[in-house]
């Protein structure tokens, strides 16, 4: 037996707490949670049952936590969990789930499939099974401070750009502001319009806000690999920046998994209750809009859609403010058949994204939003969510679609009222 | 004599194997701990639990289609199983005079017979589903088959026994059901009460997230 | 596939219907045929009784007979056909359903010996076509197991106290008729649900075509030659609508027998336990030849019912039409999740 592989097992029996006991001991195999999975239902094939996902988890409670377990492992009937295992289910671990957590939502005696997922991933990753994309972009988050490489020289030149095109000063490392934003690398490379409209809304709300040089990421490669020394570490710079520039809130940007990261792991992670508030730029948003900050004016009559990016909505709990942003600044906004809580990933989500092994497969898994899309027969697609939205790009070019897809803060600042806009 | 046996010695170390064995088990998830989630929640998550408990009685409106068949031979099943051990006539004359000391009104025949063609219906259908579907074939383990099939046995000598004709019938209906009681605190028959501490957990999570799960 | 008219649907339908309509009530009477013969001989030999006994016996014109038990047959005295009725069950039904049983088993030992098991000729292909979804192999094996349920219990109940006694003694006997006499009546309602899942999931396709004829002409293909099939073939076809008339027939005589709640004299009960007799002893026996040729029989044709999916080869040579038609729809060779996985969890017990 390796070490690696003992420090897996180690991992894995750390993390076998109350919850993932109770949940493995309530399981009825009842094989329901495969039909809320889209690598389930886009392929047809039964190894991409969540619950089967968790083989390697589940030979180990039943070595450690159960009374016939114990017995065969004992008696050697029943093999114990092996390093081939492990290797055996890499695959299944981190390029078939994105820890979307639909399967959470229907599973009937309640397992949060999702989080156990998450937390086998630990045990994967200690003991060395991880796929090369996540381990790398883990490292460069590590070592230079983005998961894409994005440095601060990057992200001056961006700003440079983003004050020449809105003719605005970007506040960076403002001591006292009351925001501190954080951006996904997505957005700095890709999408510098999120940076340009977050600017000019919170020009014309009013609102005190900055940047830290220190920290300005909010992609957590750590979480989606599994690996909570990384996300520590990662969640830890943010908290020492916001608390050198004495901010009460961090906003998290259109990013999925880093709002899960700092909102709802954040505090778990560094083992302290955070020093600010974490609020999603959306929340803020429908914050501003009723506090009457947000002044929003026209709208466009194109029929559009929502695509809920999972960990904002189902596993962020952010579901009503997108659509009533959105309802003020489109006419024609209608709904996928499944949308908010039960909505269907982009099957990117959790690391897929950054695993290009698992790029085929991602594309098999789209066909779910494909069809949801071509149900609608929309040509808008909506989300707030950098990451899905690349994705959501990649598959309708990849299936030849005709649909736009942009982002939620973007379409706002586009309708915003006022001098703001030249 | 055989009668004798699984109603008493047997009956009684069956009772205590099945007792114990789920204390032991409640309590072994109790052990293994939860640590205290840090964040800030938006809504408690003690009511969310207990939403989340009776909320997956039945699925997410999205999800009544692919779940029509788990939850009609569900349902099925459990309610008609319920029925049958709560309110056939010879269980309420055993629980008043073996265990509890009172009784209540047993219900009728009719009520019996349906709620029999229904348990049965309901279980064979899942079971066949389990051995047929492709999904449910490659995560079903030994202890899934073990657990229906005590099940199915005990179910259809209770109904062989049914007019208490034969002392053998009613004492091979005994065997069984002690033998489910012995096996059920280390199988997956435990989820009778697990299920209400994996919603809990789960709904409690959501709860604070602000989703109701 | 071509539309049809709406007008020509109909007229399909309608006749499909009278067709039916016939086809149950022939199922339904058929079996009568041998208790109205035995019932006409049993009362050709003159009988010396006097005119009371007669009357009691209500052989020729029932008398006014009053009583002040209200209630079905309380005013028949004695039943003069329930003699009838026992003489036939013991001297007819029983034997001659033995012997066809018997029958039908030596001729299955026969085919076995002579034709052999089938085998498929090329080989397997290792292509897979999926042919029975999960629905559909389920509405199958409920049938299949309520069916053996019901059928075993009900065969104890008819030939026990001949077969079993002398294995059991009369107490062991006692103690199974009874268990088999609760299990079957409490398995019977569940028959009907059975019945209309197969009705439901294996309506389509198994309609009469022309090719059915010719391949019934050419024995199945047994006669020497290849015949030609879509999806089922005749046989299948025939067992299918046997299925759904023979049961339909269990499903009516079953619940007259099981629930005599509903005002049904003896006539009536006595007619239901003939046909249910009789219709079940038929169905039984095709189930023995369907099951043989599922199973032993036939190379390859279980798995259509265990997995779903036959091989290629297979199903070009029993379904050569059906083939033809997967395979210009590209379905041939595409089953999702076939291939095993890299480590598959082994049969295990899991529990705790
Ligand atoms: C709706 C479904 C059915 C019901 C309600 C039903 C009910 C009954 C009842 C009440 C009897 C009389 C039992 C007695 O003598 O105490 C009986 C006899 C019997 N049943 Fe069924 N049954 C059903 C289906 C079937 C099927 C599917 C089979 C076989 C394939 C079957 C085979 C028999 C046989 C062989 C007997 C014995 C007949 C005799 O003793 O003359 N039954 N059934
Ligand atoms: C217990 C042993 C049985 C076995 C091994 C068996 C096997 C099979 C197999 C292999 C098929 C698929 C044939 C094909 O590929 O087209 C089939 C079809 C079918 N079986 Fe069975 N069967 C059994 C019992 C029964 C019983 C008891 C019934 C009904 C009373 C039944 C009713 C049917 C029907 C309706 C079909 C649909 C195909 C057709 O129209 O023939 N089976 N069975
Ligand atoms: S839905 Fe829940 S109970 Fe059913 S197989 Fe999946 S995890 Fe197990
Ligand atoms: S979290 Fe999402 S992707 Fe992962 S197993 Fe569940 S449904 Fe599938």
């Amino acid at each position: 037996m390796s070490e690696r592989f003992e420090q897996g097992v180690a991992a894995l029996r750390r993390l076998m707490d109350a919850r993932i006991v109770s949940y493995f001991s309530s399981c009825v195999h009842c094989g329901l949670c495969a039909e809320a999975c889209l690598f389930y239902t886009e392929t047809g094939d039964p190894k991409y049952t969540p619950i089967y996902k968790l083989e390697p988890m589940r030979k180990m409670w039943r070595q450690e936590n159960t009374f016939w377990g114990k017995l065969g492992v004992k008696l050697g009937l029943t093999e114990p969990l092996a390093e081939q295992d492990l290797a055996d289910w890499e695959t299944l671990v981190y390029d078939s789930c994105t820890l979307c957590g639909r399967c959470s939502m229907v599973c009937p005696v309640g397992n949060d499939i999702a989080y156990m997922i998450r937390k086998e991933r630990e045990g994967m990753v200690a003991a060395g099974y991880a796929p090369d994309g996540m381990k790398e972009a883990t490292r460069r988050a590590l070592e230079i401070g983005s998961p894409m490489g994005v440095t601060l020289k990057t992200l001056r030149a961006t700003l440079k750009g983003v004050e020449r095109n809105t003719g605005l000063a970007i506040p960076v490392d403002a001591q006292g502001a009351e925001y501190m934003t954080l951006f996904s690398s997505m957005e700095v490379v890709n999408f510098p319009e999120y940076i340009e409209s977050i600017a000019r809304i919170f020009a014309a709300a009013g609102v005190s806000w900055t940047i830290s040089s220190e920290a300005f990421e909010a992609t957590n490669s750590g979480i989606q690999i599994g690996d909570s020394k990384a996300a520590g570490e990662l969640v830890g710079r943010v908290v020492s920046a916001a608390e050198k520039l004495g901010v009460q809130y961090v906003i998290s940007p259109e990013c999925g998994h880093a709002f899960t990261a700092i909102r709802w792991e954040g505090a778990n992670l560094i083992g302290r209750p955070l020093p600010f508030k974490v609020i999603h730029i959306l929340e803020l948003l429908e914050q501003l809009r009723e506090e009457g900050r947000l002044k929003l004016e026209g709208h466009t009559d194109i029929r559009l859609t929502f695509h809920d990016p999972c960990q904002i909505v189902r596993r962020g709990g952010v579901v009503e403010q997108p659509r009533q942003l959105l309802r003020e600044v489109a006419t024609e906004f209608v709904e996928m058949r499944d949308h908010g809580v039960m909505n269907w990933c982009c099957g990117g989500g959790g690391g897929v994204s950054a695993n290009e092994r698992a790029e085929p497969l991602r594309l098999q898994a789209f066909q779910r939003k494909k069809k949801q899309l071509d149900e609608l027969g929309v040509e808008t697609m909506v989300t707030a969510c950098a990451n899905c939205r690349i994705i959501l790009e990649e598959g309708i070019e990849h299936y030849g679609m005709d649909v736009q897809v942009t982002g939620l803060t973007e379409l706002l600042a586009e309708h915003l009222a006022g001098p703001a806009e030249s | 004599m055989f009668l004798d046996f699984v109603e008493g010695p047997l009956w009684y170390a069956a009772a205590a194997v099945f007792l114990v064995g789920v204390a032991w088990r409640l309590a072994a998830i109790a052990r293994a701990g939860l640590k205290e989630d840090l964040s800030v929640p938006r809504t408690a998550g003690a009511p969310g639990a207990v939403a989340t408990v009776f909320r997956r009685f039945l699925p997410h409106r999205e999800f009544m289609r692919p779940a029509a068949f788990q939850m009609v031979a569900g349902y099925a099943f459990h309610i008609g199983l319920f029925v049958l051990v709560l309110f056939a006539a010879p269980h309420v004359e055993f629980i008043e005079q073996r265990i509890l000391g009172f009784g209540w009104t047993p219900a009728p025949h009719w009520v019996f017979l349906l709620a029999a063609n229904f348990a049965f219906a309901g279980l064979l259908l899942l079971w066949l589903r389990r051995m047929l579907d492709p999904v449910l074939r490659r995560i079903s383990t030994l202890d899934d088959h073990i657990g229906t099939g005590l099940t199915f046995v005990v179910m259809f000598t209770g109904c062989m026994a049914l007019f208490e004709s034969h002392d053998f019938l009613r004492a091979l209906h005994m065997l069984f059901v002690d033998l489910l009681l012995i096996y059920f605190p280390f199988s997956r028959l435990m989820h009778a009460f697990t299920f209400i501490l994996s919603r809990g957990f789960t709904g409690a999570t959501m709860a604070r997230k602000g989703v109701s799960a | 596939m071509g539309k049809k008219s709406p007008e020509a649907a109909g007229r399909r339908r309608r006749m499909m219907y009278r067709a039916l309509a016939l086809m149950l009530a022939a199922v339904l009477l058929l079996p009568l045929v041998p208790y109205a013969v035995a019932y006409v001989g049993g009362i050709t030999n003159p009988n010396p009784g006097a005119d009371l006994w007669r009357q009691v016996r209500q052989r020729e014109t029932p008398p006014e007979v009053r009583t002040q038990v209200r209630g079905v047959d309380t005013g028949v005295l004695i039943n003069a056909r329930g003699e009838s009725w026992r003489q036939f069950r013991m001297e007819q039904l029983i034997p001659w359903s033995g012997w066809f049983l018997g029958g039908m088993l030596v001729a299955i030992a026969l085919f076995y010996l002579l034709r052999g098991r089938i085998r498929i000729d090329k080989g397997r292909s290792g292509i897979l076509v999926q042919r029975f979804t999960v629905n559909q192999r389920l509405a199958h094996w409920f049938m299949a197991v309520v069916f053996t349920i019901l059928g075993l219990t009900g065969l104890v109940l008819l030939y026990g106290r001949f077969v079993l006694i002398p294995l059991l003694g009369p107490e062991g006997f006692s103690v199974t008729a009874a268990a088999c006499k609760e299990i079957h009546n409490l398995f019977g309602p569940i028959f009907p649900l059975a019945v209309l899942l197969i009705l439901f999931y294996f309506v389509r396709g198994n309609g009469f075509r022309g090719v059915d004829f010719k391949w019934l002409a050419k024995g199945g293909g047994l006669l020497g030659g290849h015949a030609s099939a879509g999806h089922f073939n005749m046989g299948q076809k025939l067992w299918f609508w046997g299925t759904l008339l023979f049961g339909l027939s269990l499903v009516v005589s079953g619940l007259i027998l099981d629930f005599p709640v509903f005002g049904q004299g003896r006539p009536v009960m006595e007619w239901a336990h003939f046909s249910h007799g009789i219709a079940a002893v038929l169905f039984i026996g095709g189930a023995f030849a369907h099951s043989y040729i599922g199973t032993l029989g036939m190379e390859g044709a279980l798995e259509a019912m265990t997995h779903g999916t036959v091989d290629a080869n297979w199903a070009k040579e029993h379904h050569d039409l059906w083939y033809a038609q997967m395979e210009a729809e590209g379905k041939v060779g595409a089953v999702p999740g076939q291939e095993a996985p890299a480590s598959s969890g082994s049969p295990e017990t899991a529990g705790g």
